[in-house]
């Protein structure tokens, strides 16, 4: 990798980050995978290939909602920024479908927690 | 008109769910306008507010509106909906009681991608301290700070590391203290696993601030995920230059490893860790010399907690003054706690300092599972206290905490409801303090055991009154005798639960019962006939076959066979089993 310089660092700006893109993020902490949250990433990695589901699955660490673990965050354009909980390979499934291609969010998962 | 969607969740949790009949009030009524093809409705699992009843959230605008009724719908979709006009009387302003500072970036970065750290504003602080900042300045921005250590003891930071970086030695260590054991706290290894970096960042510019080359993060092995986040983080950091030698151009140079811990509690206490990382058999010894003076390998180190490294990036990015703006006047800026025990949503919080007991257990928590009575707060684990619930309304600090017979500790706080039993609670913890002295010294080592055999002695129904006195006794020489932190607060639990709950102790010992059900021995289950349908429900379950009877003659239950499961009395739906 090549060394990084001062300017590397000092040019970024953190408000930038993310503007404008559509991505799935996995809470992969020990908490999240106890949960199942390795099965939900793997689930989601498969199928949105499968699928033809264009989105950047990621993985993240622990939000803190432990007792809603494994969590599933999505960001889609003309969407708002959404939190799920409780997520299960079927449910992870449905996001793809429902929410990322049809654009309509998902009921009884979504966690509003701050 | 730009397409809205409409939240919705039933708050109240004492009644039936009455959120599907809302869902058709709101469908219906956007039907009949002809507004269904703009709005999007969603039932969801948890709206962030408890006992407000319906509670609807309008996005994007974000209007809140609670205790919706049933002819309120109309007027939110005609008013909010339609003409975007807010309805006063129906409208929440919800603030956020969690500050994130130290979470800021967990669960949301990669924490195996630097770049993704980086994107977010990482290294930043690392960057204006080489390039900007002397060492004596780093020390000033940290005093205004008034950041505290958030390992338990709550000793000034800047003080820690001025006292290094005044040591005259060539080499000086830094250590990251990730020995995290207390049952129910994990705040550590969720900022390990989740933003390792930040950590790394913390310990680079404490390397710079107090002269040192070399650093150590001391990680428990039963914590792999973050050990193999942490190296990665270490390993790019290296590849990047960030670690190494002339760090961004500099003439500071700074490396660092990864020593694992293999899992004793005691580990967790500076002296025996630095044993344990000099290879030695982990055992503290008495101090001073402190560490920041004659620490590992006799030369000046600084040992700090996850959570305080984690704070510095931030700390030195904002400025001493901008982090000493939230908190009290004593305790500055903010704290993750691990909130478990028997609270609806269990989780990490980051709080301010100064928030009440209250807040964080029912506005954040979410209130106590199954909506049963709160009867004290746990915090800081082994070496804690319980806070009984007539202190709720106390802001949580280092000072005040300490004040109520409990430490703020590392920050697991765990709620009790009325099945809990204290004297059990007290025995629990008292236990894993047994189980893990070192045995160096005879206060702990003799004084904890005594101590769990009188507690062991009163849940058999053995007690006597006696026995209240050598408790406080035997704990009060624990307390000034032990040789380090284990044992000089081992018997907080036990002072604690005695000096609020002595009532309790005494149901124990004088009329041997345990109102929580807690200790086998001193619960008994009965039958009442008056109440008993026969159904036999009780018999069927019984693991023990200790209920004899038939559907004609009624049961009756055999205290020679009886386990003391419960399990009768919890399938029982007559209430004709009785505890006591």
């Amino acid at each position: 990798m090549k060394k990084l310089t001062k300017g590397d660092i000092e040019k970024v700006d953190p408000a930038k980050k993310d503007i404008g893109k559509n991505w799935i993020k996995v809470g992969m902490s020990t908490c999240g995978v106890a949960a199942g949250a390795g099965e939900v990433y793997l689930a989601l990695l498969e199928e949105s290939k499968k699928r033809n589901v264009e989105i950047d699955i990621r993985k993240c660490g622990c939000q803190g909602a432990c007792s809603a673990e494994p969590l599933v965050e999505v960001n889609v354009e003309g969407l708002p920024k959404v939190l799920y909980g409780r997520v299960t390979k079927d449910v992870a499934i449905t996001i793809l479908e429902r929410h990322v291609r049809n654009k309509k969010l998902l009921h009884d998962y979504i966690f509003e927690i701050n | 008109m730009e397409k809205k969607i409409i939240y919705l969740r039933d708050t109240d949790s004492a009644q039936q769910d009455r959120i599907n009949d809302f869902f058709t009030l709101f469908s219906n009524e956007l039907r009949d306008t002809n507004l269904i093809e703009q709005v999007q409705l969603v039932k969801i699992a948890d709206i962030g507010l408890y006992e407000k009843g319906v509670t609807v959230k309008i996005l994007p605008e974000n209007i809140v509106y609670i205790g919706i009724k049933n002819n309120d719908v109309k007027k939110i979709i005609e008013e909010t909906i339609k003409n975007n006009k807010i309805i006063k009387e129906l409208l929440y302003e919800k603030k956020s009681k969690q500050i994130r500072a130290v979470l800021k970036n967990c669960g949301y970065i990669d924490p195996e991608s630097m770049e993704d750290y980086i994107a977010a504003g990482g290294y930043k602080a690392l960057v204006k301290v080489l390039t900007e900042m002397k060492p004596e300045n780093v020390i000033d921005e940290l005093k205004k700070s008034g950041l505290r250590g958030r390992g338990g003891a709550g000793y000034p930071t800047w003080m820690k590391w001025n006292f290094a970086r005044g040591m005259n030695s060539l080499e000086k260590y830094v250590i990251c203290n990730g020995d995290e054991g207390d049952p129910g706290a994990y705040m550590d290894r969720s900022v390990l696993e989740g933003d390792p970096h930040s950590v790394l960042e913390g310990m680079i510019i404490a390397g710079y601030t107090i002269g040192s080359s070399k650093g150590f993060f001391y990680i428990r092995a039963e914590y792999p995920l973050a050990v193999e986040r942490v190296q990665k983080a270490i390993d790019q950091a290296a590849a990047a230059g960030l670690l190494g030698s002339n760090i961004l151009g500099s003439n500071f140079n700074f490396e660092l490893e990864i020593r694992l811990g293999a899992g004793a509690f005691v580990c967790g206490e500076e002296t025996a860790l630095i044993a344990s990382i000099e290879g030695k058999r982990g055992t503290p010894h008495p101090r001073p010399p402190y560490p920041s003076v004659k620490g590992l390998w006799d030369k000046p180190t600084i040992i700090n907690n996850v959570e305080t490294l984690a704070n510095i990036p931030q700390l030195i990015a904002g400025g001493g003054a901008k982090f000493a703006s939230i908190g009290t006047e004593k305790s500055k800026g903010t704290k993750v706690f691990a909130l478990t025990g028997k609270v609806k949503n269990s989780g990490l919080v980051e709080v301010p300092m100064g928030i009440t007991l209250r807040e964080i257990i029912f506005d954040i928590g979410g209130g106590i599972l199954g909506n049963r009575d709160i009867k004290a707060i746990q915090t800081g684990g082994p070496s804690g206290g319980v806070i009984p619930r007539e202190f709720l309304d106390t802001p949580v600090d280092y000072e005040n905490l300490g004040k109520l017979g409990s430490i703020m500790g590392s920050g697991g706080m765990i709620a009790i409801d009325d099945t809990d039993c204290l004297v059990d609670l007290a025995k629990f913890y008292l236990k894993f303090c047994v189980d893990e002295s070192c045995g160096k010294c005879a206060p702990c080592r003799l004084g904890g055991y005594q101590l769990l055999r009188i507690l062991e002695k009163i849940s058999e129904g053995n007690g006597e009154l006696e026995d209240l006195n050598k408790l406080k006794k035997i704990s009060y020489a624990m307390q000034k005798a032990s040789l380090c932190g284990l044992g000089q607060s081992a018997s907080n639990p036990v002072f604690s639960t005695i000096k609020y709950f002595e009532e309790e102790y005494r149901q124990h010992i004088v009329n041997k019962r345990c109102l929580a059900g807690k200790c086998k021995a001193l619960v008994y289950f009965k039958i009442l006939p008056q109440k008993c349908k026969k159904c036999g429900l009780c018999m069927k379950n019984c693991p023990s076959n200790a209920i004899l009877g038939s559907r004609e003659a009624g049961y009756v239950i055999d205290p020679q066979k009886c386990i003391k499961c419960g399990a009768c009395f919890d399938i029982c739906k007559f209430k004709a089993v009785m505890k006591e």
